[in-house]
Formats: C-alpha cells, sequence, structure tokens
C-alpha cells in the first residue's frame, strides 16, 4: 500500500487472478473456447436483421412523438434510439445505418434549442435509416447509400453551424 | 489447453437494449459463465448487484433514468455498495476522449466500444482479470487508478494534490 499526503493508493483486496486463474497459473484463453464463443455469435447472425428492425421501429417511434411535440425530454429519448442505432448497426451489419445514426445523434445532440426545429433534416435520417434496412444494404461501399450518408452529414454540419450564430 | 476458468466468474451484464444484451450474454456463455445476471436499468442493476455480488460488471453508457456513469459512481461511492472494487467495464458508442475521461472519472476500469466483437469482450474481461489495477482514493475520487502507467514526465493535472481521507 502506497500512502502520500494527497492520495491512498492500494491493489483492491479481492484478486479475480486467483480465483480464475487455471490449477497451473496459466491466464491463456483456450482457442476452442475463443472459436465456440465466435460460433455462438455466427449463429445469432440470423436474428440481427430482426433486432435492428425492432430498434429501427423504436427510432421511428420517437421521431413521431417528437415531431409531434418537439421538447427537451423528447429530444432526449429520439437521441438515445439513433445512439443505440449508431452502436448496435455496425455489430448487426449495417455499418451505413450506424453512419446515418451517428449523424443523427450529431444533430439531436448539437441543437440546443428546438424553437426552429430541422424537423425535415431529422425526418430525412429517419427515412434513410429505414431505406437502408429495407434495401438490405449491408455494403459499406454502396454508391447510392454512401452518397446518402454525406448528404446527411453535410447537411448536420451546416444546421449546427447555423443553430450556433 | 488449461485456460482461465470462466465458469468461477460471476458477471452483470447492465443494458437497456435487450438484443446487445442477449449478443454478450451468448458470448459470456460460450465462454462457460455460468452465472450471469442481467438488468435493463440502474435501478434494477443495483439491486440485481446488492443480491448477486459479480465478479465483474459490463455496463451500458447511455440508459434511461440512471446513466451508466451515474451507476459507476453509486457502486464506487454509496456505502451500501456490496463491492466498490468490482471492475466495471463501459460499453458504449461514445469514442471521444472527453467521454473517456467521464467514464474514468466515475470509476470504470475498461471500455468496450461498440460495434463489439467477442475477442473484444474477451480482451477487456482478461485485462481486468489479468491486470487489475490500483485503486486510489482522495478526497474527490475513490476508484481504479487513472493513470495507466508510471510516466516520469507527468504533466497533466495533478489532481492527487488533496487532503485524503485516510482511512
Amino acid at each position: 500500500m502506497a500512502i502520500n499526503d494527497n492520495a491512498r493508493i492500494f491493489m483492491p483486496p479481492i484478486s479475480l487472478k486467483a480465483k480464475v486463474g487455471s490449477p497451473t497459473g496459466t491466464l491463456m484463453v483456450d482457442p476452442d473456447v475463443l472459436k465456440k464463443a465466435e460460433t455462438a455469435m455466427e449463429n445469432l447472425r440470423h436474428e440481427f436483421s430482426g433486432w435492428l428492425a425492432k430498434d429501427i421501429e423504436a427510432l421511428a417511434n420517437a421521431f413521431s412523438v417528437f415531431a409531434k411535440s418537439p421538447t427537451a425530454d423528447n429530444a432526449g429519448v429520439l437521441f438515445r434510439a439513433a445512439h443505440d442505432l449508431k452502436g448496435q448497426a455496425t455489430t448487426f451489419e449495417y455499418p451505413l445505418i450506424a453512419r446515418v445514426a451517428a449523424s443523427l445523434a450529431k444533430l439531436m445532440d448539437g441543437m440546443t434549442s428546438w424553437d426552429a426545429s430541422p424537423l425535415p433534416l431529422v425526418a430525412a435520417h429517419v427515412d434513410a435509416i429505414a431505406v437502408i434496412h429495407r434495401e438490405r444494404i449491408k455494403d459499406i461501399s454502396n454508391r447510392t447509400a454512401l452518397v446518402l450518408a454525406e448528404e446527411l452529414e453535410g447537411r448536420v454540419v451546416k444546421t449546427l453551424a447555423k443553430a450556433s450564430q | 489447453m488449461d485456460g482461465l476458468r470462466f465458469d468461477k466468474l460471476r458477471v452483470l451484464v447492465v443494458d437497456d437494449n435487450q438484443h446487445m444484451r442477449k449478443l454478450i450474454i451468448t458470448v459470456l456463455q460460450a465462454v462457460g459463465v455460468r452465472d450471469l445476471f442481467e438488468a435493463p436499468d440502474g435501478e434494477h442493476a443495483w439491486k440485481t448487484l446488492r443480491e448477486t455480488n459479480p465478479d465483474i460488471i459490463i455496463l451500458d453508457w447511455q440508459m434511461d433514468g440512471m446513466t451508466g456513469l451515474e451507476f459507476a459512481s453509486l457502486i464506487r461511492n454509496s456505502p451500501r455498495s456490496p463491492n466498490v472494487y468490482v471492475p466495471i467495464i463501459m460499453l458504449t458508442g461514445h469514442t471521444h476522449l472527453d467521454h473517456v475521461r467521464q467514464a474514468r472519472d466515475a470509476g470504470v476500469n475498461e471500455f468496450l466500444a461498440k460495434p463489439v466483437s467477442v475477442k473484444a469482450i474477451l480482451s477487456r474481461l482478461i485485462n481486468v482479470i489479468e491486470h487489475p489495477r490500483q485503486f486510489v482514493r482522495t478526497k474527490t475520487y475513490f476508484g481504479p487508478c487513472r493513470r495507466r502507467r508510471a510516466v516520469a514526465a507527468y504533466t497533466g493535472p495533478e489532481r492527487r494534490t488533496e487532503f485524503t481521507l485516510v482511512d
């Protein structure tokens, strides 16, 4: 334990190494265990699109509520739905949905007032996400989806710059 | 090969997205973790934590109600916390340096950035097992040491230059 005038620094009393380490002291992961985990993830893949559909539905519902009543609370719900998709869509094999969702999350996070709410731009993001999923565009280099994503990102930058003036 | 005994681990997964919970839990089950607990928000997680006392917590940042950061801070600082030292792996879509700092200041041990992969999950688990971090107690912070390694020429803020509450 190290003690100085300003901070007390010490090792936690509980050792996971002692609990989980093998009898021979090795801390390696068995390659078969790794393979088993990869297979388990692979077996889930057929569910990814359905999971994503539910997350997209949640986003659309959040947008519907926000469009009727653009309050800070409803903006927060929409931001979290977009942020969820930003984080999860790539795991669920739709990286361009993640990109568009990131752009939407940036817009929702960056707006300080919803008095002059850029609803059409928010709607365009929600629609783009739905279309990419409906058309099953998983390829990150899909030209049409890329152009769409870039256009939306550009408009978000302009909108946020204008809002901050 | 005689590897890590994941079957001895107790892990709590906290995420408001049921699909992400299922994915993480599926991977943990596949590597042999048997004692798995899950919670959809901070309130349920707190109850589960007190009932099960897990070895490791995998925690989403962005949740309705109590955020992951608030939950991490509660674990580290509440007198009712069953284990203030429990390793916390923060699952997040936030990757900016500011967010990393915020998580560290809340007492988080490791970051697991989305998108997640099997290798990333295992790597974070192994890190908290194999490289336990020292803990620091100052007047304003209690949690894992926020300096990953000793840097002789450290030029950052000296947050430890405070009066200390030494037990």
